[in-house]
């Protein structure tokens, strides 16, 4: 059994390739590979960033072609073509393990330490499962990914700080507040910037947004995508009296707010006021920092903690790798058991034939009630158990190490487990006078 | 049967302690939640510890040092943890479960007081003296932990450190809501402690002032936190001040309270 993994990422094809292999439903892909003899069980990951196809196969060559074509001409609308094939990155059972491992984990992905690709990694062998495409290998390949996902993401800090300066601000009004969600933010501008990060606010719970523009209009469209109000920039003053939080991002040739206003318009007011300055130039005045109760943030800061996180993500990349290499010793553990498979199975069945026809052979002889027959048949079979138990775990155990395959090898000529067994023979002598004669070696 | 409970709450508020450290160092929730989960046992361990002292035959006296420091350890850790059902707070265990420890440690120690306690004749004024003092130094003591955490996490936002989002401190906000809310039933408590302290005085001497050196210091102390409470609910005092506030106040009263004992 060979585990193979074909497909391409974000790191070896351009975007317009991966939106025409993107799919939104895989099952009746799975339904088409798995119905081919070449591919024995397979999981189709298909994100924004990747599309890959994870099968096992007992015929690795006419699997990869197998997979090579699906891909090309099956899994999008039309024939892609060979520039396809270009893009194509193979991976064959222990790199292919490790592959998923990592993707699962999020070691492979555009922003390191992502979350959304475990999920869409989970939905994929959820659809392989619906599919009848999973079959117990690949299935414990994924357990042992989800597995190993979760460690990653609790023993190492690879997925923790933010990244996006969104992110990152969400990050700070949590620290400054309890709840967002009876917050009130200002936001001045109604630009992308400012609509990522309030985006990213309200995913958080923020909930009471005004929006000041010099352009009414564009306040309007923001306060309307946003559920919030829109204003002139003459309400300054009232809405920043009212605001916990204040986002700014403004074409504006000098700060737009300064210290003073700010105090002015805080007044009395003893409530923290964090300030996101997404300009540049700079809408509020650096100057606004000194005031106590005022946490002033612009978007150098924001960048700088945004890169600090991304250097601290990469530091524990190392330790991550360590965990996935961990995993995948497991799994390849687990899977060379598998080769013993085979084996054993030839061997208990040749074990059984040879119990079952020496009985009947036997049972002529002995003129068996059925009570007798039952001890008898007990007897026999608790032999063979016992007699092969030994063989059967070290066979075992041989799988899991680099020789076990030479092992395996040997205990089917020892066992002779490639021929036909000799039923009619009789090795060891058949009793010639009933079951009261003494054996001839005393024993 | 009851001398290793005191101990044995030392040792479970020490533990809740060591946890929340090492759940701050190693950022897990994890251990944040087992340090919680100890020092609400320790808690618990801490009123039957308590309950079975004052049942004890003879009582020891409730009076002295030893015994309002136990009870400010118990109240400042129940008033927390039933703060933390409200707020993000579980990370002010790093503070609130060594100031336990060093609460019930210190109650073991050899310690006189200023003033020999007398209850002749004092009826019920002692007992409710040290009870309502201690909780109200407690809630005082509480926003002093939640004064010290507001100023670390305040300075680190200004300073633009990068920012933890395992296992952050508890928020601006939670931190200046343990120090109103502290204050708003410390003080009360606390001159009540006051008021049924100087009337245990009238009714030893007869009269509700003798001069002692407690008796200065203890009102030294109470007006120091009056103070404190007018500038927070008065004056308009922001939260950065008040946290500064309720740190002096708090080294202050102790100061009043155990300190001068502990000098004079």
């Amino acid at each position: 059994m060979r585990v193979l993994l074909v497909g391409m990422s974000h790191r070896t094809a351009p975007l317009d390739l991966r939106e025409r292999l993107a799919v939104p439903d895989p099952i009746p892909g799975l339904r088409k590979l798995v119905a081919s003899e070449e591919v024995d069980e397979a999981v189709i990951l298909s994100t924004c960033n990747r599309v890959e196809v994870v099968a096992t196969t007992r015929r690795l060559e006419a699997a990869r072609l197998r997979i090579r074509s699906f891909l090309r001409r099956e899994l999008a609308e039309c024939d892609l073509g060979p520039e396809v094939d270009e893009c194509l990155y193979e991976h064959v059972d222990g790199d292919a393990m490790r592959h998923v491992l990592r993707v699962a984990c999020s070691l492979d992905s555009m922003v390191l330490g992502e979350p959304q690709i475990l999920g869409q990694t989970k939905q994929a062998y959820r659809s392989a499962l619906e599919s009848r495409a999973a079959g117990p290998v690949l299935g414990r390949l994924f357990q042992q990914a989800f597995a190993t996902a979760k460690r990653v993401r609790t023993e190492t800090r690879v997925a923790e700080r933010p990244l996006s300066v969104a992110r990152v601000a969400v990050d700070l009004a949590k620290r400054i507040f309890e709840e967002l969600s009876d917050k009130r933010a200002l936001l001045l501008g109604a630009g992308e910037m400012i609509e990522a990060a309030v985006e990213a606010l309200r995913g958080a719970g923020l909930a009471q947004i005004a929006v000041a523009n010099r352009t009414p209009e564009r306040a309007a469209e923001l306060a309307s995508r946003c559920g919030g109000t829109a204003h002139g920039l003459d309400e300054l003053p009232r809405l920043l009296a009212q605001a916990d939080l204040l986002l700014s991002c403004i074409a504006t040739t000098r700060p737009l707010l300064g210290a003073a206003e700010i105090e002015a318009a805080l007044g009395s007011r003893r409530v923290p006021l964090l300030v996101i300055d997404l300009g540049v130039p700079r809408n509020v005045d650096r100057a606004v920092d000194r005031l106590d109760n005022v946490y002033l943030y612009d978007v150098d800061d924001l960048g700088a903690v945004a890169e600090e996180n991304a250097a601290a993500r990469q530091q524990e990349r190392v330790r991550a790798e360590a965990i996935v290499e961990e995993q995948k010793l497991r799994f390849d553990a687990w899977l060379a058991t598998l080769r013993a498979v085979p084996t054993i199975r030839h061997l208990r069945e040749r074990a059984e034939r040879i119990r079952a026809s020496e009985l009947e052979r036997v049972a002529g002889h002995l003129a068996l009630g059925e009570a007798e027959r039952e001890a008898v048949e007990y007897l026999t079979r608790s032999l063979v158990n016992k007699l092969l138990h030994a063989p059967m775990t070290q066979l075992r155990r041989a799988a899991e190490r680099e020789e076990g395959g030479a092992m395996l090898e040997v205990a089917r000529m020892l066992f002779d487990l490639d021929s036909e067994p000799d039923l009619d023979s009789d090795p060891g002598g058949e009793p010639e006078s009933g079951p009261d004669r003494e054996p001839a070696d005393g024993a | 049967m009851t001398a290793p409970l005191p101990q044995f709450t030392a040792g479970l508020y020490l533990g809740a302690g060591l946890l929340a450290w090492a759940g701050m160092a190693l950022r897990s929730r994890r251990l944040e939640r087992a340090a919680v989960g100890v020092l609400a046992a320790g808690a618990v361990v801490h009123l039957v510890a308590l309950g079975l002292g004052h049942r004890a035959d003879p009582p020891p006296p409730l009076t002295d040092t030893a015994a309002a420091l136990s009870f400010m350890a118990w109240i400042g850790t129940v008033a927390f943890l039933l703060l933390l059902r409200r707020a993000r707070l579980a990370g002010l265990t790093v503070l609130v479960a060594p100031m336990a420890f060093v609460g019930v440690f210190a109650a073991a120690l050899p310690m006189r007081s200023s003033e020999p306690a007398s209850f002749a004749g004092s009826g019920s004024w002692p007992h409710a003296h040290v009870l309502l003092a201690s909780a109200g130094a407690a809630l005082f003591g509480l926003s002093s932990l939640a004064g010290i955490l507001f100023l670390a996490e305040h300075r680190r936002l200004k300073s633009r450190r990068p920012l933890d989002a395992k296992l952050p401190l508890p928020s601006l906000e939670a931190l200046d809501g343990v120090n109103r809310v502290a204050l708003a039933l410390g003080f009360p408590l606390l001159t009540l402690g006051v008021a049924t302290g100087m009337l245990w005085v009238a009714s030893e001497r007869g009269t509700l002032w003798t001069g002692s050196v407690h008796e200065i210091w203890s009102t030294l102390a109470w007006g120091v936190c009056a103070l404190l409470v007018t500038a927070r609910f008065g004056a308009g005092q922001g939260p950065r001040q008040a946290a500064v506030a309720s740190v002096g106040g708090f080294v202050f009263l102790l100061f009043a309270v155990i300190g001068v004992g502990l000098f004079a």
